[in-house]
């Protein structure tokens, strides 16, 4: 679960352009989606892209809703059930 | 250095660093958008490799893509992959490949000693990144590529050969070496990383001081 928060941290500072400082800070309910102005459609679909490659894993669109990128907490949860298979 | 460089299909542009003898790097960019986020970086790692380690090196600009006249809509993987190899015939030499993202995809036939990889992203992969963007920004094209259908078909069967792989910390699949750093490709706007590009030119030189010996 840690590696797979690393992870999740690691992309959403490289797609939103991020400082460390500021993913450091994340935790389970920072809000994401409607919260960040720079995750706009094509920042999801490039987080998305990312973390299935960088943990190996498929994210399908009917698995994307709002409630998955509520928060950092919601969005690493979701990714580590999917790493864990 | 600008160098031209012929194949079958006409004659494409190269850049040259670097000693005219010994072992040559040939370099090969990711595909469509992301090309252009990596090609500073790309550079800055064959300048190092030249300036510090006196290792030679070629960027090729490959049929359909940065300032080649061929549209991108009449391209296929073959023809990216035929290109890549002329341009290494052309450069001479004893030829290692670098390839970065799905540039690692382009180097399958081509006649090299050994192949090097950074952060190597398979067809499959890439084709879902591709449908993603397609569905998401509501616009003809593929982030403002306009792509064959036979393209697209092609790219599931694409792999990467076995290669040295670096990937960057964080990135949980098989690598020979985890390097820190941000991932280039992603970033919103197109940056440089001077630091991890002589990191990564070390790498490469050690790599290929060893495949030499």
């Amino acid at each position: 679960m840690l590696e797979v928060e690393t992870t999740v941290r690691g992309v959403l500072r490289d797609v939103l352009g991020l400082s460390d400082d500021r993913v450091a800070a994340f935790d389970e309910g920072t809000p994401l989606f409607g919260a960040l102005p720079e995750l706009d459609s094509l920042a999801v679909a490039g987080v998305l892209t990312e973390i299935e490659d960088r943990l190996g894993i498929l994210i399908e669109d009917d698995e994307v809703d709002g409630e998955m990128l509520e928060s950092f907490g919601t969005l690493t949860r979701f990714a580590a059930q999917k790493a864990m298979g | 250095m600008i160098e031209p460089y012929d194949w079958a299909g006409g004659r494409e542009a190269m850049l040259r660093f670097g000693p005219g003898s010994g072992p040559v790097v040939i370099a090969a960019l990711p595909l469509f958008e992301e090309a252009n986020r990596m090609r500073a970086f790309a550079v800055s790692i064959l300048r190092s490799l030249a300036e510090r380690h006196g290792i030679a090196g070629v960027l090729p600009e490959l049929p359909g893509t940065g300032e080649s006249l061929i549209p991108s809509e009449r391209i296929a993987i073959s023809d990216l992959r035929a290109g890549f190899a002329a341009a290494a015939r052309t450069a001479g030499g004893r030829a290692y490949s670098m390839g970065i993202r799905s540039g690692a995809l382009l180097d399958g036939s081509v006649v090299i000693r050994r192949r090097w990889h950074f952060a190597p992203q398979p067809g499959d992969a890439l084709l879902r990144a591709l449908r993603r963007i397609h569905r998401t920004d509501h616009a003809p094209g593929y982030g403002g590529h306009r792509l064959p259908d036979t393209f697209l078909d092609e790219l599931p069967e694409c792999h990467a050969e076995p290669a040295r792989t670096i990937r960057l910390e964080g990135d949980t699949r098989p690598a020979d070496r985890l390097v820190p750093g941000r991932a280039l490709w992603r970033e919103p706007v197109p940056e440089n990383d001077t630091a991890l590009a002589v990191l990564l030119a070390e790498d490469l030189a050690a790599w290929i001081r060893a495949c030499e010996t």
